[in-house]
């Protein structure tokens, strides 16, 4: 390890840990330079994670070394971890709601020496620290008052709050809109002008290869090597990832759409929200993309037609029929399904297994009088469900929470596939869900469609929903801002209706 | 279901996992072995009787308990119901026939709980706030029906009931034998039951179940109201032991009921916990008092064994979560 100080200024050698009987990292190595932004790539349940998780003392590795700056390091604890200048920004937000901005970012030094707190301090810090990432947030406002992208600010904050010598940032892109996104991009390579070392963690690729130096695909808890961004492009890094050839991430529609519309939507206002004057139809057999920036009032629409949120005005019609959903129960009697952008808050229920999961909302179909359920009939739907969806886990009453991203996705979906559907909105069907399960997913979008569904797809992702939609309606401060029809489609339109531009025009 | 058990007992470390698994079950065989070698008197028919005698009141309200800490809420309410249930239920067995008498006195459970159960579920108030002071309510007008003073049975109904209660039927206390129908049924409700699948679903995701398109507050509302009306059997029943009701009665019983159902390994987070289990809390609870007072140990030791208790069988089952 002579050299290791010039070089790098983090070494992970050799790293293997498992949990049980489950092995989840063999032989690992990952070597960060400084001022180096170092990609970490994989599928979920590739191991990524957990080795972020071994570096800044959540995890204690069963085998290996760790070094930074060429001394030996064993962290504990986080604040162990912190302390040595390793600061994780995780996938999940783990933000006290009821403490202002300032004191979550300082949070972890509440406790430390002092007794009294300096909170006015704190404060200005706190506003400096948010005012130099470039985001207007107060810093004196309560979490729980902020958007999720504001949290999402504040929990990268609070990572850059101590003397960081590596920051990693595990999928810290999914809530941002491309705005956001190109902000935070523009932090990332002024930090790394100060020499730190940054370890990301995404999957989206082209996020990778704008802003990576160096890339570490991780398989199945195996790392298969690390090379420099300028020596790999977007097909190799995923065949590293998912250790075969890809052929389309998106799958050929050949779908009749249906030419009566089986859902429309009409002037709806919401009572406590933005949304405002929201009109759409979707036709049976239809994937509608709908997209727009972070706090559009996308996911806002889909919660308000499926009666989460209160109506003001408007009108919805089903099937040619006007109807009222008031709640969500409602909606769920006129068939109309709703996978949530939160899977983890709203869309499943974690510590139940996958069978109560699933069977949740289609009880009417298995059970019979007096509500008695029919095990037989539960299993072999649940069951039928699974290998269609293609759900890894070993049987049916594997908890959920041992599932990955990806798989948990399936089961969020399955519950809604599980009764027939006449509409279906999905918010961010692909959400921190690896390469492999994202195609599968699109294949279900597509088959559900195909049965003469109106599938109505919400998302931030720009590739997905222009590969996966028929048409796309862009939302603009709460209300529908423009249509576009496929042949329009390209990110350049789709931005521009998004931050309330017209199109351009070519003569 | 079993299929899973065998999938289980299969793979390694099973047997272990198996009995992490079912720890309140073991730990319960372990204290009946424990007792049986430490008095002779114990496995005696009229011992045992007397603990299931003991322990079927507390257990049909830790049912109710159960179902509503399922939900992810808590009902403190039972234990003053029990007396104020137990009152009602003497004057009323004293001024009409037994069947309506015990009829009107589940209903009016039923209704209290509801009272609670709206509070909770369309009020949106804190189930710990609301069932206490339903608790205060409950204790005070126990106390102003029958001014103070137990109220004793003087009818035929009352004499029957009060057979009733102190019989047994081959050889298992009657009052024993209601409150094994009232788990078992509850067992069933839980595992196939639509109602039970989404008390447990609400428990554990309770937006989730919202935007699954689950009547929540009406489950929320009516696992209170259920509880109520165990709370009414529970009182019919130790009312019918003693020929009285008092406005005494059950007092702190609703914490014990809590207790039950924490041994029995149900999270007060909600979504977890089964009626097996809770009948095997309420029974380690009835034998650490039965064994203690065997071997003459005082009341107030008895409590800090009981409290050790808990400690020792919600840390085990911390194993189980790892």
């Amino acid at each position: 390890m002579k050299n290791s100080e010039n070089e790098y200024r983090l070494e992970m050698i050799g790293i293997s840990k498992s949990f049980g009987v489950v092995s989840v990292l063999e032989n690992v190595n990952l070597k960060v330079k400084p001022g180096e932004i170092h990609a970490l790539l994989g599928e979920n349940g590739a191991g990524k994670s957990t080795l972020v998780k071994i570096l800044s003392g959540v995890h204690y590795k069963d085998a290996g070394k760790v070094f930074l700056n060429g001394k030996e390091i064993n962290p504990k604890n986080t604040h162990e971890g912190q302390v040595l200048g390793i600061s994780v920004v995780y996938q999940e937000l783990s933000l006290v709601n009821d403490l202002s901005v300032a004191e979550n970012i300082y949070l972890h030094k509440l406790g430390a020496s002092k007794f009294w707190m300096n909170w006015k301090k704190i404060t200005q810090d706190a506003q400096e620290l948010i005012d130099s990432l470039g985001f207007k947030i107060d810093a004196s406002a309560k979490v729980r008052s902020l958007s999720i992208v504001q949290k999402q600010v504040v929990e990268i904050a609070k990572a850059l709050s101590e003397d960081t010598k590596i920051l990693v940032l595990d999928e810290p892109t999914t809530v941002f809109d491309p705005t956001d996104t190109k902000k935070l991009f523009d932090n990332l390579f002024r930090l790394k002008e100060k020499g730190i070392s940054i370890i990301y963690i995404s999957h989206h690729l082209d996020e990778i290869f704008k802003i990576a130096d160096t890339i570490t695909v991780l398989r199945d808890g195996v790392d298969t090597g690390s090379m420099a961004v300028s020596e790999t492009d977007t097909d190799g890094v995923i065949r590293l990832m998912i250790g075969r050839e890809l052929k389309d991430l998106y799958p050929t529609r050949d779908i009749t759409i249906g030419s009566t519309p089986i859902f429309e939507v009409k002037n709806l206002t919401a009572k406590d929200t933005f949304v405002h004057d929201v009109s759409f139809s979707v036709f049976p057999g239809e994937v509608l993309g709908i997209a727009g920036l972070g706090g559009s009032g996308r996911t806002e629409t889909a919660k308000l037609i499926f009666g989460a949120d209160k109506k003001k005005s408007g009108t919805l019609t089903l099937d040619g029929k006007e109807i009222k959903t008031k709640s969500p129960v409602d909606a769920a009697g006129f068939q109309i399904g709703f996978v949530s952008e939160d899977r983890k808050e709203e869309g499943v229920f974690l510590p139940l297994s996958i069978r109560r999961n699933i069977s949740v909302t289609s009880f009417k179909s298995i059970s019979g009088k007096f509500g008695f359920i029919n095990i037989e009939n539960e299993y072999e739907k649940v069951l039928g469900l699974i290998e269609k969806l293609n759900i890894k886990t070993l049987n049916s009453e594997v908890n959920v929470k041992n599932l990955s991203g990806g798989n948990q996705q399936k089961v969020a979906l399955a519950k809604w596939l599980s009764i027939e559907s006449k509409v279906i909105f999905i918010d961010e069907p692909t959400r921190g869900v690896d390469v492999g399960a994202k195609i599968e997913i699109y294949n279900l979008i597509n088959e559900v469609a195909k049965k003469g569904v109106g599938v109505v797809v919400i998302s931030s992702d720009m590739p997905e929903i222009m590969g996966i939609s028929d048409r796309i309606l862009v939302m603009h401060k709460g209300t529908v801002y423009g249509e576009l029809q496929k042949e329009e489609f390209s990110e350049e339109n789709i931005l521009r209706y998004s931050i309330g531009k017209p199109l351009k025009q070519y003569n | 279901m079993a299929l899973a058990l065998k999938e289980q007992l299969k793979s390694p470390g099973g047997i272990l996992k198996f009995l992490v698994k079912y720890n309140t079950i073991f730990i319960f065989i372990l204290l009946v072995v424990f007792s049986a070698i430490i008095s002779d008197v114990f496995f005696t028919s009229v011992n045992l009787s007397n603990l299931l005698k003991q322990v079927s009141g507390i257990g049909i309200i830790s049912i109710g308990m159960l179902i509503v800490i399922l939900t992810g809420g808590i009902d403190l309410s039972v234990g003053s119901m029990v007396a104020l249930l137990a009152v009602t239920f003497a004057i009323l067995i004293n001024l009409i026939i037994l069947p309506l008498a015990i009829l009107f006195t589940i209903a009016i459970g039923f209704s209290l709980g509801s009272v609670s159960g709206y509070l909770v579920a369309y009020q949106k108030m804190a189930p710990f706030v609301a069932t206490l002071a339903l608790m205060t309510i409950a204790r005070g007008l126990g106390f102003i029906y029958s001014k103070g003073s137990p109220v004793t049975f003087k009818t035929a109904g009352g004499v029957f009931m009060s057979d009733f209660a102190n019989n047994a039927t081959l050889g298992i206390p009657n009052i024993a034998i209601v409150f094994f129908i009232i788990v078992i049924a509850t067992m069933v409700m839980l595992r196939y039951n639509v109602f039970g699948r989404l008390i447990i679903a609400i428990g554990s995701n309770e937006e989730a179940s919202r935007l699954s398109g689950i009547k929540v507050n009406k489950y929320k509302f009516l696992v209170y109201a259920i509880s109520g009306a165990l709370a009414a059997i529970a009182a019919i029943i130790v009312a019918s032991r003693t020929n009285l009701g008092s406005p005494n009665m059950g007092m702190a019983w609703e914490l014990d009921a809590i207790a039950a159902v924490v041994i029995g390994g149900a999270s007060l987070n909600g979504g977890k916990g089964t009626a097996i289990n809770t009948l095997m809390g309420v029974l380690i609870l009835g034998l650490i008092g039965n064994i203690l007072n065997l071997l003459n140990v005082p009341s107030y030791p008895q409590q800090v064994v009981k409290g050790a208790i808990i400690i020792f069988a919600v840390l085990l089952q911390r194993f189980e979560s790892k």
